[in-house]
């Protein structure tokens, strides 16, 4: 080996022994942290069935054809019921309806009358119905 | 040597005894685990120095090393225990260039904020950070202080690929196949990374006494 090479070896030398010290001298705080890092590595490596007791994995696993048949059930209902409530409820196609809303929202004279409270108006429309406004006047 | 006593037995008791594949396979599980664990702990230190290394900050490294502990335990603890090594230095590796990335997108940004003391300063009032130290050789300690001070400086001005060489090399002691795995390069790459990076240490340290 040259000189060089020789010289080489002795800086790698003492720098491993630098590298060796500051790994052997880690204080307690990062030794713990440390640890604490591997623990938590070490849950996320276990397998569901080492953190469930046996049991009741087995008693998860039976009921899943029961589950299963309850979930199909529970789909075909609202497949079926969708269907019949779609066909029973009535649908407004005509577009006059929805413009003789509007019309009754916009109505000013309408809004005025169940501002003011015009008493008279309501009990005439009673009366109306009766039959007895209509024989007086 | 334990474990794999326990197997032999379990492999040769009747089903029935053994509970059948369930408990085989918890006790396959249980010695992966006991496995991992000493491997992780057999790295962590010398993981946290080459972190520390390259990220220059206490909890970016602590940050670094968990998360390739994570990702390790969670993506490769199946695999044979004698790839953990090379898996694990390039976990960290690549954890370590995202940070520094980061770090670099983060700079920029702050530098254009007006910022009060930075974690630095609240290490500097931290009373316990401030007790002396009970080191029964502090002048000793000192010294080898000041020279992985000088020595993580001089580090941080390789390049990532001829740092990560060195370290691997010289901190964790593996030879050049085992670190080509672990960088995912040839061995003539890793040799001329290293020497490379001996060559620049020695230019900006010298003789570097201790």
């Amino acid at each position: 080996m040259n000189l060089n090479g020789e010289q080489t070896s002795e800086f790698e030398r003492r720098t491993r022994v630098v590298l060796d010290e500051s790994v052997a001298h880690t204080d307690a705080r990062i030794r713990s942290r440390l640890n604490r890092a591997r623990q938590a590595a070490l849950v996320a490596a276990a397998p569901p069935s080492a953190t469930y007791p046996r049991k009741i994995v087995w008693k998860i696993h039976g009921l899943m054809p029961v589950t299963g048949a309850l979930a199909a059930a529970l789909v075909l209902a609202v497949v079926l019921g969708g269907r019949y409530i779609h066909h029973a409820l009535p649908v407004d196609t005509g577009q006059g309806n929805a413009f003789e809303d509007i019309d009754l929202i916009a109505d000013d004279e309408a809004l005025n009358l169940m501002e003011e409270g015009d008493r008279s108006f309501y009990e005439w429309a009673v009366a109306q119905d009766d039959g007895t406004e209509g024989t007086s006047t | 040597m334990g474990t794999s006593v326990t197997l032999a037995t379990v492999y040769n008791m009747p089903a029935a005894l053994h509970g059948g594949d369930t408990l085989l396979n918890d006790t396959t599980a249980e010695s992966r685990t006991q496995a991992l664990n000493q491997f992780l702990a057999s790295v962590e230190l010398k993981a946290y120095r080459i972190a520390h290394a390259g990220l220059r900050h206490e909890d970016d490294a602590l940050d670094a090393v968990q998360d390739a502990m994570l990702q390790l335990a969670r993506s490769y603890a199946d695999r044979p225990a004698g790839e953990w090594k090379p898996l694990f230095y390039r976990i960290l590796e690549n954890r370590i260039r995202d940070m520094q990335r980061r770090r670099t997108v983060r700079g920029r940004v702050m530098s254009w904020l007006p910022l009060g003391r930075d974690d630095e300063e609240d290490e500097a009032d931290d009373p316990i950070a401030q007790a002396p130290s009970t080191d029964p050789a502090p002048t000793m300690r000192l010294e080898m202080d000041e020279a992985m001070k000088a020595l993580e400086g001089a580090l941080q001005t390789l390049p990532p690929r001829q740092r990560q060489a060195f370290l691997l090399r010289s901190l964790e002691g593996m030879d050049v196949a085992e670190t080509a795995s672990a960088m995912g390069c040839s061995q003539g790459s890793v040799k001329t990374h290293y020497f490379r990076a001996v060559q620049a240490l020695r230019a900006r340290l010298g003789d570097f006494h201790i």
